[in-house]
C-alpha cells in the first residue's frame, strides 16, 4: 500500500516537466522495531558517471553494497540486504530505486547508528544524498551527504 | 549554436524602461557610488510610492531566513519565487523598479540582469513545456524595511539570476550570487548577446594556465555547481532553494587545486581577474571591501584554484573554482535544458563568512 502511494506520488510529480540537469539521490528510512527499511533512489544519469569512473560494470545492487554501510556508534557493522531494485522516475528523471533492509547486530539499537553512503558522491562532486525519515504524513530531513562527507549519525527517539 | 530569436516581451520591457544594455564592458561609474545604501534606499522608497498597497505587500516581506534563502537556479514553475514579478509591472512601475536595479548594480551587473532575461525569453519558442521560461518571470523582493542603518535585503532574481544584497548587516552582503545563461550566445534584432562572456572568458583564461599545473586538476565529475541549491529536498515545495545554508566547505589541502602562491605573477593576475569578473556585478559599494579581503596577501596565500574538463569550457562538465578563506566562486558547463544537444552555464559566488550579511547562520 505504501509503495503504491509512493509510486502514485512519483507519477504525479513527474507530470511537471523537469528542467534540472543534475538530479540528486534520496534515501528514505522507515524505522521498524528491530531493523530499518531504506528506499534508496539514485538518478541514472549521475550513476552512469560514478560507475564509469570505477571501470567495473556490475549490477546496481552490487554497486550499492560497495558504497553503502551502516554501523553502530561503536563501529560494529549492520547487515545490509538489497531486497529488490526497480526503475522509476522522479520529475521526469529516470531513477533506480532499491529496497534495502538494514539490520543491527544482536543487542544493538535500531534507532541509533551511523549511515555510511558514498554512492555517486565518490565521483560526482556536486551530487547530494538526502537522507530522510519517512513519517506518516511527510518525510523529515535527517541530513545530507556530499563529497567528501560520507557518514551521517542517525539518532531517533 | 546561436539562437536568433527576438524576445519580444522582454525587449519591449527594456525599451519601456530605457534599459538598453551597456556594451562598453566598464563595470563601475566614475563616482564609484553604485550600491551605496543611501541611493538604494531612496530607489526602494521611490518604487514603493508608485506601487499599490497590494503590490507593496507582495514586494516587501519580513527579513528572516525562510525568505532570504528563497532563491534558486530553477524556473519558477519548479521553484516559485517571492516578490514583485517584473512582467506584471506597467511602464511607470517598471521604470521605478529599474531605478532600484540601477542603484544596486554596476553597469556590468545591470547588463547581466538584462541579458539573462533576454536569454530566458529566447527559450520560450524552443521549449513549450510550462516551466516558466521568460524574462518577465524575474522578481524584485525587499526583506525588512529599507534603511540606512538597520539590516534589510534586496533580492533581484529568477531562473538564471539571484542577486541577494544585504545592507547594514554585521558582515558584507553581496552573496549568495548565482547567475547562468541558456542559450550561451544568441541574437535579438541583429544584436549579439553573450550574458556571461566576461566570466566565462576570465574563468577559461584561468583554466588554460592551470592545465600546466598537475595539482590544479580537480578529481571527480561536475554536473552542476557544488554549493548550489538542492531540488530534491523533501517534502516539496521546500526544495530548490538555499536550504543547505550554511554550507560546509572543503578543508585541508587535498583536492582543492593549486595554491595561488604557487603560480607565477602573470597567472596570479588571471585569478584576480576571474574573481573580479564576479565581484564587479553588484555596485562597488557592496563589494569593494570583499574584493579587498579576497585580494589581501594573507588571503591569497591560502586561496586555491582548480579546474576540471575542457579548459576552453567547450564541453559539459567543464568546471573552474576559486576557493579561499572566504571566497567560493564556481563556474560549470552543463547540458542545455531547452535544447539538450547544446550547453549552458551556471556560476555561483558565495562568501564562506558573509552570505546574507553573516545572518541566519544558526
Amino acid at each position: 500500500m505504501r509503495r503504491a502511494a509512493l509510486t502514485l506520488a512519483l507519477m504525479t510529480t513527474a507530470a511537471l516537466a523537469f528542467a534540472h540537469s543534475a538530479p540528486n539521490s534520496l534515501v528514505k528510512l522507515t524505522f521498524q522495531a528491530h531493523s530499518v527499511r531504506a528506499e534508496i533512489m539514485v538518478p541514472e544519469s549521475e550513476l552512469a558517471f560514478a560507475t564509469a569512473a570505477e571501470h567495473a560494470a556490475q549490477p546496481f545492487p552490487a554497486y550499492l553494497l560497495r558504497h553503502l554501510a551502516v554501523e553502530t556508534p561503536a563501529g560494529a557493522p549492520w547487515k545490509v540486504e538489497v531486497l529488490g531494485v526497480r526503475s522509476t522516475t522522479y520529475f521526469d528523471h529516470p531513477y533506480l530505486l532499491a529496497d534495502v533492509v538494514l539490520t543491527p547486530p544482536a543487542g544493538a539499537s535500531a534507532t541509533h547508528f551511523v549511515f555510511v553512503d558514498d554512492a555517486v558522491t565518490h565521483e560526482v562532486r556536486n551530487h547530494v544524498v538526502m537522507v530522510l525519515a519517512r513519517g506518516k504524513e511527510s518525510a523529515e530531513l535527517l541530513g545530507a551527504l556530499q563529497y567528501p562527507a560520507r557518514r551521517l549519525t542517525v539518532e531517533r527517539p | 549554436m546561436k539562437t536568433k530569436l527576438l524576445g519580444k516581451s522582454l525587449l519591449s520591457l527594456l525599451l519601456i524602461c530605457g534599459g538598453a544594455a551597456h556594451a562598453d564592458g566598464a563595470c563601475r561609474d566614475a563616482s564609484g557610488t553604485q550600491g551605496e545604501v543611501r541611493a538604494v534606499v531612496a530607489a526602494a522608497t521611490d518604487l514603493a510610492k508608485v506601487l499599490s498597497a497590494a503590490e507593496n505587500a507582495t514586494l516587501q516581506r519580513p527579513l528572516d531566513r525562510a525568505s532570504a534563502i528563497r532563491w534558486s537556479n530553477l524556473p519558477i514553475a519548479l521553484v516559485p519565487r517571492n516578490g514583485l514579478r517584473i512582467g506584471d509591472l506597467d511602464t511607470t512601475k517598471s521604470a521605478a523598479a529599474r531605478k532600484l536595479a540601477e542603484a544596486a548594480l554596476s553597469a556590468c551587473g545591470l547588463k547581466l540582469f538584462d541579458e539573462v532575461r533576454l536569454a530566458d525569453d529566447a527559450l520560450i519558442p524552443l521549449d513549450t513545456r510550462k516551466i516558466g521560461w521568460g524574462g518577465g518571470n524575474y522578481y524584485f523582493t525587499i526583506l525588512g524595511k529599507p534603511s540606512e542603518s538597520t539590516p534589510w535585503m534586496l533580492q533581484i532574481g529568477g531562473h538564471h539570476l539571484a542577486y541577494n544584497f544585504t545592507f547594514n548587516a554585521a558582515r558584507e552582503g553581496a552573496t549568495p550570487l548565482f547567475f547562468g545563461t541558456e542559450p550561451i550566445r544568441f541574437s535579438t534584432s541583429g544584436v549579439e548577446h553573450e550574458p556571461l562572456a566576461a566570466q566565462s572568458s576570465a574563468m577559461s583564461n584561468l583554466a588554460r594556465v592551470l592545465a600546466a599545473h598537475a595539482p590544479a586538476k580537480l578529481s571527480g565529475t561536475f554536473t552542476d555547481v557544488v554549493k548550489g541549491v538542492v531540488f530534491e529536498m523533501m517534502p516539496t515545495p521546500k526544495g530548490g532553494t538555499d536550504t543547505g545554508f550554511p554550507q560546509t566547505y572543503p578543508s585541508g589541502t587535498a583536492d582543492r587545486g593549486i595554491l595561488y602562491s604557487a603560480l607565477p605573477p602573470a597567472e596570479q593576475a588571471l585569478v584576480r581577474a576571474a574573481l573580479e569578473s564576479y565581484a564587479s556585478l553588484p555596485g562597488d559599494a557592496i563589494t569593494h571591501t570583499l574584493v579587498a579581503a579576497y585580494e589581501a596577501p594573507e588571503a591569497l596565500a591560502q586561496t586555491y584554484v582548480g579546474y576540471s574538463g575542457a579548459v576552453d569550457l567547450s564541453e559539459k562538465g567543464s568546471y573552474v573554482r576559486i576557493d579561499g578563506p572566504r571566497i567560493w566562486m564556481e563556474f560549470v558547463v552543463q547540458p542545455a535544458v531547452a535544447i539538450p544537444t547544446d550547453l549552458h552555464y551556471h556560476a555561483l559566488w558565495r562568501d564562506k563568512q558573509s552570505d546574507y550579511g553573516g545572518q541566519f547562520r544558526q
